[in-house]
């Protein structure tokens, strides 16, 4: 194989120049004519019965088209029913709308149809629905107690996943142990917020009973085999266009209840209807996340070194599952342990409904593992007085161990952990700072480093959605096509939200075909046009997406240079190459233009298909299935340097360092763009995001002015330092990354806190680490 | 609803339009066309909608269209160089200002109002006014070098 | 989060504007809008007629009358910063407009609005206390001016009489050499404050010192300085008869104990910067 060369460039993106000049497509500039809008009537209790819905009033408002409850939808469409073959999770099923009870502030009664969406507010003001209220369970404490309302009458107790992990012999490694070291992690809710909100439009059809879906989504085809099960539609009935979307971090994945009743709305009253979440909808009733509390137990011998780890996983799933209830706690379990040496090792999860929203994966759904494995090391050098780094080089995986097969049976080939970590420390000087902290410590200063490796498991392949137990697959699909003309294009299922596919998915296109990469068009975001794909969850774009286009390419061009060997009389394509468009041949040490182009095979594919070698099909096209291995995996050590105000509780971040191993990178641009969002996200979400809910489930959260997200004040100026290692499993070497940036983050930033407050005997074991709760704890240190 | 004639100048260009009192102003303009004024949050804290009455930048998403007659109204649309990118904007692609392209009209229309008054800018300024627009991707380091670049680059070709 | 309907007066005068809010027991005055539209955009507020006052350029000035700056009602929080006679004779002003909100809000944002708003942690209602300031309200008929302690009743309230229009604010000037500061905490720049602190010295006059943020309306604490000479002792007296509001942005213990840093930071700024 030759020197990639449109792989690995720093190629701003294709994608900007209509962003930047207001001409992006986003979901509400998509015109169409006669659209009818719609608002939902939303639940003000947080558990109450319905008794009676009233819709006349609503419906007299000129204006208003229709008024939809639940009961009317019942025929149209069918319940969501969740349940996996999966022991310890209970079956559950969501109805389009609710009409016996409401289970959260939010949950959406009836729909409002009029000629605008000002009417439409105006008139779900008018619906009137007579509630019975019951109690509400507003935290899992609140879920699991003894005489606790049930959220879901089908769910005993709440509890919605339970599950039991061991491998090993956990209970040796503690009977062996010198030391049980506790902890405990306490994260709190939160929610993805895009900037641009959810949101449908939906035309039918009714001559071709077709059904045309224009929303904003991750993952286009799932989305549309969804809709075609819950409408009674086949897939080839429904097409779905993603516009440009902005920004999703997961909320624009599954299909929630919203955009399904609107397409049923559509083809109800056979007229266009669209729908734009407004933002107290996405921040009282799209998706929450994160509300984890992890406890564990690790067993250490005299050094520190890990002989064994209990773990106990509870996660808050809000009212409904519109996920397998298990499935984020058992990946938290399951990739826990992280970049160390670790045999024997138990977990076991519990998920608990409450009258809240639900909850759904969110940018790093798994967040919570590295604040965990990271803030234990913290734990353990606590508890032995040694250097954290020193205990981590204890535990730390080396090259030499590798493959490695985890506790767990996840297997590492290509990680370099302690690389990243000794790069990391050496940008930052990690004597000289622990020096110049001492010193700051004398004089009173409040001042911690919080260190935090990642592994972050970035693409799923089938093989580990089937040990998972989980249904799903991880292969990608891309067609890669060239015109008569010459022109280029790569058709991939994925969806962008701003992760810049436009250009790097052309880039690793051009790399198998053999093009520049501005001559490859991508065409994504359109389920008639793109192969079916698995769309963009985790970090999957680059390895799956990325390598199924990548050897769609490099098979085109082998068809490409077969042509170009018949046309050329030779006997095979041995020795000829394409690079940049033109057909290369060896001649001498290097290759020599051949005078053909790729628009000459072109031509000749699809307008001279009697030139073509006997018995090969005319056109230029090829589409090729990519499924990467079980778990493919980046590493990164994230360094946070932060000084605490002793009055204000404050937090300032003084620097900020990532060393990370993305593999072979597609766009270093692009790479580092992702880097910096997700460090952003992870540190916004530790130190100032809070979904903040009463007693009573009421959201005390429901404007950007109460749910607070850091801004370019808050935020420190990151410095990165690549340390590459290409994956070994993977074309090109591609380890893809876009999350372990928040992992690293949240663990960082938290373990920071944590080491500038522990000369005052303080243990920070929950997020978020506002100024009003660590002030309160330094004035209690001190009195104590 | 009684509907309002009004006239408004929005990029240069006179309308004459009959609204409602309450319809605001970020969605007229998207009704005229200028889909580059997003709406993120409609209670002023995102800055999505921001656009330049004369010459000042301005939340749309907290004015009414019947407020503005004869004020010059500026949007997305309007920037740019002969339909390439200005300085600023390149500036943004150069260096990876923007990812989902959501908050970037917003802050473009802020940004440039602000090179308009200014020539030099210290690192906080810039930090400052940039933290009146929510960014969810980019974490907003390149937002910044972009506004550093597009004033080096000016002081130069000065 | 789409406003109800009501119907739209554009005055061109005061009269015109004092005639609109007289005739209707369910008008509100649009100023800057930075505070009512959001409230009419989530339906927590609907009038039935809005009175936009945007027009009214009369509102629109900064003045010098005797020991008073005059600031009309619809001066924006922005022309504030750099207004040459708020640089050169009270810039506390200036760096007080500087904290409130971000730019294009500020553009838009007016001090009258801010005042009859009344947010407690606001900057405006602060300044006006602290600075002994008139605020002038008229009717249709009738003109009032009232002392700021007097106006501000509470969160989000004030004296305002039904068809009142505040028209401007009249600040007492502190002497020449005076010194002056203000500081605030917020989580992040723009956000409404936690708590805040402003203060003035003046060669030939009791010190003057006002909180914000902290009570549901801003505080003249001056009168407990009286006679005390150092920064302890004044913070100690400043903060002891407060009770600091506890709501989901700050409870009530971090209010107090931030409120002192705050004093004191401030108090010994403006001795510092008095006549040097
Ligand atoms: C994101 C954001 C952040 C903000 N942060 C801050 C902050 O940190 N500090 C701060 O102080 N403010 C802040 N504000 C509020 C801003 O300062 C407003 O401008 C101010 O509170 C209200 O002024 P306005 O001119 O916009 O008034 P409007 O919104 O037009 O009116 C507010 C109220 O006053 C009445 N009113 C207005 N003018 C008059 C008048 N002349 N006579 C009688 N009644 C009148 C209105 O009827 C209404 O009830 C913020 C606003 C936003 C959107
Ligand atoms: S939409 Fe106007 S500021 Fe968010
Ligand atoms: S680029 Fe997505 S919100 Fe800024």
């Amino acid at each position: 194989m030759s020197e990639p060369r449109a792989v690995g460039r720093a190629l701003p993106r294709t994608e900007d120049r209509r962003f930047l000049l207001g001409q992006g497509r986003y979901l509400d500039d998509i015109t169409i004519p006669g659209a009818l809008e719609v608002c939902f009537v939303r639940s003000p209790h947080a558990h109450a019965e319905i008794r009676a819905i009233d819709t006349a009033a609503a419906r007299a408002l000129p204006g208003v088209v229709a008024v939809i409850t639940g009961a009317d939808l019942a025929g149209e469409i069918t319940t969501l029913r969740m349940a996996p073959a999966i022991t310890g999770v209970r079956p559950t099923e969501i109805a389009p709308l609710p009409s016996d009870k409401v289970r959260f502030v939010g949950d959406p009664v009836a729909c409002v149809i009029a000629c605008d969406r000002y009417v439409a507010e105006d008139a779900a003001e008018l619906v009137e629905v007579d509630y019975v209220p019951l109690p509400a369970i507003a935290s899992m404490a609140g879920a699991a107690a003894e005489d606790a309302a049930l959220v879901d009458a089908t769910v005993p107790h709440n509890l919605v996943a339970e599950e039991s992990f061991s491998a090993g012999d956990p209970e040796g490694a503690f009977r062996r142990a010198a030391q049980v070291v506790e902890a405990r992690f306490v994260q709190h809710r939160q929610t993805h917020l895009p900037i641009e909100t959810r949101g449908i439009a939906c035309v039918f059809d009714p001559g071709r009973e077709h059904l045309t879906v224009h929303t904003g989504n991750q993952a286009p085809h799932p989305l549309r085999t969804a809709l075609a099960a819950r409408l009674g539609l086949s897939e080839s009935q429904i097409t779905v266009i993603s516009p440009d979307v902005g920004g999703g971090f997961g909320q624009k994945i599954a299909l929630l209840r919203e955009e399904l009743v609107v397409a049923a709305l559509a083809r109800r009253l056979g007229r266009p209807v669209r729908w734009r979440e407004d933002r107290l909808e996405n921040l009282l009733a799209s998706l929450h996340a994160r509300e984890e509390t992890v406890t564990v137990q690790a067993a250490v011998d005299g050094l520190g070194r890990l002989l064994g780890l209990r773990a106990r996983i509870e996660a808050d799933m809000g009212a409904y599952c519109f996920f397998p209830a298990n499935y984020m706690m058992r990946v938290v379990g399951m990739i826990l342990p992280g970049p160390y040496r670790l045999r024997d090792y138990a977990f076991d999860l519990r998920v608990h409904l409450t009258n809240k929203c639900p909850a759904g994966p969110m940018r790093a759904p798994m967040a919570i593992t590295s604040w965990v494995m990271e803030g234990t090391m913290d734990a353990i050098a606590r508890a032995l007085d040694a250097d954290p780094v020193e205990i981590r080089r204890r535990n730390l995986l080396e090259d030499a161990d590798l493959p490695y097969v985890t506790a767990t049976g996840e297997r590492y080939h290509s990680i370099s952990s302690r690389g990243t970590m000794e790069a990391a420390l050496d940008g930052l000087d990690y004597v000289a700072f622990r020096a110049a902290q001492a010193e700051r410590r004398d004089r009173g200063e409040l001042v911690g480093l919080g260190i935090c490796n990642v592994v972050e498991s970035t693409t799923y392949g089938s093989a580990f959605y089937k040990a998972a137990g989980i249904p799903g697959s991880g292969h990608e699909t891309a067609t890669v096509k060239v015109e008569p003309s010459g022109a280029c294009s790569v058709a991939v299922g994925l969806m962008t939200s701003g992760q810049g596919y436009e250009t790097t998915l052309a880039q690793a296109a051009a790399e198998g075909l053999g093009v520049d990469p501005g001559a490859v068009r991508v065409l994504i975001g359109n389920t008639d046009i793109a192969p079916y794909g698995m769309g963009a969850r985790g970090s999957r774009g680059a390895a799956a997406g990325g390598g199924a286009a990548y050897l769609a390419g490099r098979r085109l061009q082998e068809k490409v240079l077969a042509i170009a060997a018949h046309l050329l009389n030779r006997n095979s394509s041995d020795g000829l190459a394409l690079e940049a468009g033109h057909v290369m041949q060896r001649a001498g040490g290097g290759l020599q233009p051949s005078g053909l182009t790729l628009a000459d095979i072109a031509r000749v594919a699809f307008l001279d298909p009697l030139g073509l070698p006997d018995g090969m099909e005319p056109g230029l096209h090829v589409t090729t299935s990519y499924d990467p291995p079980p778990m493919t995996y980046s590493n990164s050590t994230h360094l946070c340097a932060i000084a605490v105000d002793r009055v204000t509780g404050m937090v300032r971040i003084e620097r900020y360092l990532a060393a990370h191993d993305s593999g072979t990178v597609i766009n270093p641009l692009v790479v580092e763009g992702q880097l910096h969002g997700a460090i952003a996200m992870g540190l916004s979400g530790a130190l100032f995001e809070e979904l903040v809910y009463d007693d009573q489930g009421q959201m005390l959260s429901g404007s950007l002015a109460d749910y607070l997200i850091a801004t370019a004040t808050e935020l420190p100026a990151i410095e990165l330092i690549e340390h590459a290692r290409p994956d070994a499993m993977t074309p090109l070497g591609i380890k893809g990354m876009a999350e372990g940036g928040v992992m690293g983050s949240i663990g960082a930033v938290c373990n920071a806190v944590a080491d500038a407050l522990a000369p005052l005997g303080i243990c920070i074991d929950s997020q978020p680490l506002t100024p009003a709760r660590l002030s309160a704890l330094i004035a209690a240190a001190k009195r104590a | 609803m009684t509907q309002h004639a009004i006239t408004l100048d929005v990029d240069g260009e006179r309308y004459e339009l009959a609204v409602e009192a309450r319809r605001l102003l970020s969605d007229v303009l998207r009704d005229l066309g200028r889909t580059g004024v997003h709406v993120g949050c409609e209670h002023g804290v995102c800055g999505a909608c921001t656009v330049q009455v004369d010459g000042a930048p301005m939340r749309a998403c907290l004015l009414f269209a019947v407020q503005l007659e004869g004020q010059a109204i500026r949007t997305v649309a309007a920037l740019g160089d002969n339909g390439g990118l200005d300085g600023l904007q390149q500036a943004f692609h150069d260096v990876h200002g923007l990812q989902c392209g959501f908050c970037t009209p917003g802050l473009l229309m802020t940004l440039d109002a602000l090179l308009r008054e200014r020539a030099e800018l210290d690192e906080a300024t810039i930090r400052e006014v940039v933290s009146g627009h929510l960014c969810r991707c980019t974490g907003y380091d390149n937002i910044v070098e972009a506004v550093q670049l597009a004033l080096r680059r000016r002081a130069k070709a000065a | 989060m789409k406003p109800r309907g009501f119907t739209y007066h554009q005055p061109k005068t005061l009269d015109e504007a004092l005639g609109l809010l007289a005739a209707s027991d369910d008008a509100a005055v649009l100023a800057g809008g930075q505070s009512l539209v959001p409230m009419m955009n989530a339906r927590l507020a609907s009038p039935e007629i809005v009175v936009d006052i945007n027009r009214l350029a009369s509102l629109d000035a900064v003045r010098i009358e005797g020991d008073r700056l005059v600031v009309g009602a619809l001066v924006r929080h922005e022309s504030l910063i750099g207004h040459p006679l708020v640089q050169e004779r009270l810039p506390l002003l200036s760096s007080m407009a500087e904290t409130i909100a971000h730019w294009p809000i500020r553009t838009r944002g007016t001090i009258g609005g801010s005042l009859v708003h009344a947010d407690p942690a606001a900057q405006w209602p602060l300044a006006a206390v602290l600075l002994e300031a008139e605020i002038e309200l008229q009717s249709q008929g009738n003109a009032r001016r009232i002392d700021a302690a007097d106006f501000f009743e509470g969160a989000l309230s004030t004296t305002l009489a039904a068809g009142e229009l505040l028209t401007a604010i009249r600040f007492r000037l502190p002497s020449a050499g005076h010194g002056a500061a203000f500081r605030l905490l917020t989580r992040r720049p723009g956000d409404y404050a936690i708590a805040m602190a402003a203060c003035v010295v003046e060669a030939d006059r009791p010190r003057r010192l006002a909180i914000g943020g902290v009570e549901p309306r801003p505080l003249d604490r001056s009168g407990a300085l009286d006679g005390l000479t150092t920064v302890p002792e004044m913070i100690e007296a400043a903060c002891r008869e407060v009770t600091p509001m506890d709501d989901p942005r700050a409870p009530a213990d971090y209010r107090r104990r931030v409120l002192a840093q705050l004093v004191g930071d401030c108090l010994a700024e403006a001795l510092r910067g008095q006549a040097s």
